[in-house]
Parts: structure tokens; C-alpha cells; sequence
């Protein structure tokens, strides 16, 4: 009876051995496991230059701010200390289609142009927060998103000129802006 | 020394201060707000709020404009007809831009609201005119 089934237990049992199932004896490993720090070792002048973790700097003088350099293009204005500056803006609107009259038209539509021309003065003196997002696929964009917003108080803007041509008004507006406003 | 006809001065310093008061002095406070969203550069939706303040508005006194009143003596008529002038007036005091845009597929739209957020006026009203003040 035993030599019978004893062929059909060795094969079962070199197949799982072989298979992995059973654990042989020289993959069990005989000391714990040690992680090795795999960080290159650069000298501190060399570590300033990349963003390396706060741990990796001991031992090392605090690097210097990072400043970045902009440069802007010419004859760009500035705004300086004990100075005011102009800000110019065309707003653009225009009139809705079911109106009852040209006047109502106009009036409508300038709000619409006011409203736009502290817009972009908000953008102009705040800056506008860009989120773009675009969905590729077989190598060709499928959907490109852009979202931009501006969020801001505008004050004592005034207005300097209004055109209104065929259902589009425009709104020239000028804001006066100083150094004191801003300063913290 | 005393007038022949009694207190005379006296009573005359007093109606004066009645009629004056009962003339020009009629101030209080109404609470303010006002709001329109502009949906691809078309005007969309405009809402002005006007309630008297139920209780003393803190704060001090800025810009103020003047209006005629018109023979009217509700503060919401005569706004009504000087609505133009009023909200240049708003304008003036700042208002809170909020702006949103999308781009999707090379199509934009966007959506711009500005906010008066709410306010109290001083409103003083004299005989043909009424003063307006932001208390801020």
C-alpha cells in the first residue's frame, strides 16, 4: 500500500518545492535586513545646488536663498517707493440680445464693460492664478483645459473714456496705484 | 435784562432749533449690498439690496454723495431715480472682483462677478436733497 502512493508524494512534493511553495532551505536569509542608503555623497557646496533632504545637510553651513532672475522686457514700469503709477485698461462688453431699446442696449452693455475693466485691472495688479490640463492619448491631445481666476478689491478706479459701436462698448478705465498700498 | 414781552429770545431760539431740526435733520442707516455677474462678457443677473439698519452701524465716515431728492421721501424711490449716479458712487467705494475663466477645446468662457459686499449708509435727508455716506 505504501509503495503504491510513494512515487505520487515525491513528484507532489519536488513540485512544490520547485514551484516555491515550500521555502528551500538556503533562500531563508540568516541576518535581518539592513537598508542601504543609496543618497550619493557630494560635498556641502555640491548639495546647496540640488534639493537635497534636511538630514543629508547636517554637518554643513546653511545654504544661501535661491533668488531667481527675472528679466524683464524693456521699458516695462515699475513701481517705486514714494511714487505713483497709472494703470490703464480697455473693458470690453457687450449688449444682450433681447433688449427693448438701443439706450437699454448701452446700458447693459457699459456695466458689462466696467465690470470687465476692473477685471483685468485686478489681474494687472494682482496676477492671475493659471491651471491648465491637457489629456493625451495615441500620441494626440484629446482635451486641453485651461482655468484661469483672479480674485481682488478694486478701488477709486475711474473712468476715462466709453465708445459704443454696434452692441460693443468699450471702457477705457485708469487706476492710480502707490508703493504705500501694497507695502506690508 | 429782561425783554417787556417775557421770555421772548428764549422761545424764539427754541422754535428756531425745532424748525431746523424738523427741516434738515433726518438722518439714519441703511445697510447696502449690491452684485451682478457678467457671463461672457454679457450682463447676467444685477441685484441691489436696500434695508434700514436695525441697529447703530460703527465705523467712520468716507465718500459721500449728494442726490436730489425730487419731492420723493422714500429712500429706495429715490435711488431708484438716480440709479446711474448711485452705482459709480458704489463703484467708487470698491468692489470685490471675482473672475473665473475656462478654455476647453480652444473654446473659452467665463464668468466675472463683483460684489458690493453689504454696507451701511448714512443718510441724511434736507429738504430737496439727501446726503449718502459709507460708513466703513
Amino acid at each position: 500500500m505504501k509503495n503504491k502512493y510513494l512515487p505520487f508524494m515525491l513528484v507532489g512534493f519536488s513540485v512544490l518545492t520547485f514551484s516555491g511553495c515550500i521555502p528551500a532551505q538556503g533562500y531563508i536569509a540568516k541576518e535581518p535586513y539592513k537598508s542601504v542608503n543609496r543618497m550619493p555623497v557630494l560635498p556641502c557646496s555640491q548639495k546647496c545646488n540640488t534639493l537635497m533632504p534636511a538630514q543629508s545637510m547636517q554637518g554643513c553651513t546653511p545654504c544661501s536663498p535661491v533668488t531667481l532672475k527675472v528679466t524683464l522686457p524693456k521699458n516695462t514700469p515699475i513701481l517705486q517707493r514714494d511714487k505713483t503709477m497709472k494703470v490703464l485698461v480697455v473693458g470690453q462688453g457687450v449688449s444682450p440680445m433681447n433688449t427693448i431699446s438701443p439706450a437699454q442696449a448701452y446700458a447693459l452693455a457699459k456695466r458689462a464693460a466696467v465690470a470687465d475693466a476692473y477685471r483685468l485691472i485686478a489681474e494687472k495688479i494682482k496676477g492671475v492664478y493659471v491651471e491648465g490640463e491637457d489629456y493625451i492619448q495615441d500620441m494626440m491631445v484629446k482635451k486641453s483645459t485651461v482655468r484661469t481666476s483672479v480674485q481682488a478689491m478694486v478701488k477709486n478706479a475711474n473712468i476715462v473714456e466709453t465708445n459704443f459701436k454696434e452692441g460693443l462698448c468699450e471702457v477705457e478705465m485708469e487706476i492710480t496705484i502707490a508703493h504705500s498700498q501694497f507695502a506690508q | 435784562m429782561r425783554s417787556r414781552d417775557g421770555n421772548n429770545y428764549r422761545s424764539l431760539a427754541i422754535c428756531s432749533v425745532i424748525l431746523f431740526y424738523s427741516l434738515s435733520v433726518h438722518a439714519s442707516e441703511y445697510l447696502i449690498s449690491y452684485r451682478y455677474v457678467l457671463k461672457d462678457l454679457v450682463l447676467y443677473n444685477e441685484s441691489l439690496q436696500i434695508s434700514r439698519a436695525m441697529q447703530k452701524c460703527q465705523g467712520s465716515l468716507s465718500q459721500s454723495l449728494i442726490l436730489n431728492t425730487l419731492g420723493k421721501k422714500n429712500f429706495k424711490q429715490i435711488i431708484n431715480n438716480n440709479a446711474q449716479k448711485f452705482i459709480d458712487f458704489i463703484h467708487e467705494n470698491g468692489m470685490h472682483v471675482e473672475h473665473k475663466s475656462q478654455t476647453k477645446n480652444f473654446k473659452n468662457t467665463s464668468v466675472t462677478i463683483l460684489t458690493l459686499k453689504t454696507t451701511c449708509f448714512k443718510v441724511d435727508f434736507n429738504e430737496n436733497l439727501v446726503r449718502i455716506t459709507s460708513l466703513n
